[in-house]
């Protein structure tokens, strides 16, 4: 262990007289830096949040208000689709979809069941009158 | 810790200048040995210890009191010493220069006289991985318990008695070949001298 007796005697250095002021003068240097860069970060980060708000009403207003959508419900046989297209999508801000459905699945012909009887009932959700038969 | 120091922490986290300058001056001295112990540079430890004390006041709100305020500011020393022996990214050899140099310029250390002995030991210890250094200067130089040095190396107990007793080893069989080398060279001259 003669070495750890030597590493007990190995010299101690103290610090530099100056070193209390230095160390005090960097950090008023530092803080002062801090300060800056916190003020230029909330610049930048207003900036581009300006940036994005600009971009933004200009995609709205030029760009996606610009964009026409396609339409065929009005659409005549023998006029060209676009025609009318324009006039539409003034007066109209919705698409009507048209389905077709398919009942001749549902019924079965009379001629095979003879004795069934088919009764026709009249089926609105809007209206409540008597049903006459 | 000390109540005085838990206060002025305390007051550092509130940004009090002049309890941070208190805790500079109860510092100073020992962060810088302990920088100057591990680095063997006088300059770059006191740079390091400047940096160490900025890291004191701006992460003071960080520091939590269940470990000593000491074994946090060498915490903090030690890994800001770890990461500069990263940059610089060389073989930690002193020449003989550079010593004398750092020496002659020390007006503030207590023992400026070295002995060849001191001056193998202290190149044996720079050469030593800093693993293994660390814990072998704050036990056998800076005088900490096993447990203030696992805390400020993070490590458990067992860890820590592990590497101070590797480093002392590596540090005595390094001794050892400095000293044989030396007495080999000093065969060398003292034939040369007797055949001249």
């Amino acid at each position: 262990m003669e070495e750890l007796n030597l590493l007990e005697k190995l010299e101690r250095v103290k610090a530099p007289p100056d070193f209390e002021q230095k160390v005090l003068s960097l950090l008023s240097e530092r803080k002062e830096k801090r300060c800056l860069r916190v003020r230029n970060l909330r610049f930048s980060f207003a900036g581009a949040l300006a940036v994005l708000l600009v971009c933004f009403i200009v995609l709205n207003v030029f760009v996606f208000r610009g964009k026409e959508s396609l339409d065929f419900s009005g659409v005549e046989k023998g006029v060209p689709a676009g025609a009318k297209r324009g006039e539409k999508l003034r007066e109209r801000d919705y698409l009507p979809i048209i389905e077709a459905v398919e009942y001749s699945g549902e019924i079965q012909r009379p001629s095979y069941e003879s004795q069934t009887i088919y009764i026709l009932e009249q089926v609105s959700e809007e209206r409540l009158e008597q049903i006459k038969y | 810790m000390s109540m005085d120091e838990q206060e002025l922490v305390r007051q550092i986290q509130d940004g009090d200048e002049m309890a941070f300058a208190k805790i500079v001056n109860i510092y100073k001295d020992k962060i810088v040995n302990y920088l100057f112990q591990f680095t063997g540079d006088y300059q770059s430890a006191v740079d390091l210890s400047q940096e160490t004390f900025m890291r004191v006041f701006f992460k003071a709100n960080k520091y939590k009191p269940i470990a000593p305020f000491s074994s946090w500011i060498y915490t903090i020393a030690s890994n800001l010493a770890r990461t500069e022996m990263k940059k610089v990214h060389k073989a930690p050899t002193v020449s003989l220069d550079d010593l004398h140099n750092s020496y002659s310029s020390g007006a503030f250390s207590e023992n400026p006289a070295q002995s060849g002995i001191t001056r193998n030991i202290r190149q044996s210890l720079r050469a030593l991985h800093p693993r293994y250094r660390i814990p072998v200067i704050l036990k056998d130089m800076e005088g900490f318990s096993l447990e203030e040095i696992a805390q400020i190396m993070k490590r458990p107990i067992g860890t820590i008695k592990a590497r101070i007793s590797r480093g002392r080893n590596y540090l005595r069989r390094d001794l050892e070949a400095v000293l044989k080398e030396e007495d080999k060279d000093l065969e060398k001259k003292e034939n040369s001298y007797g055949r001249a």
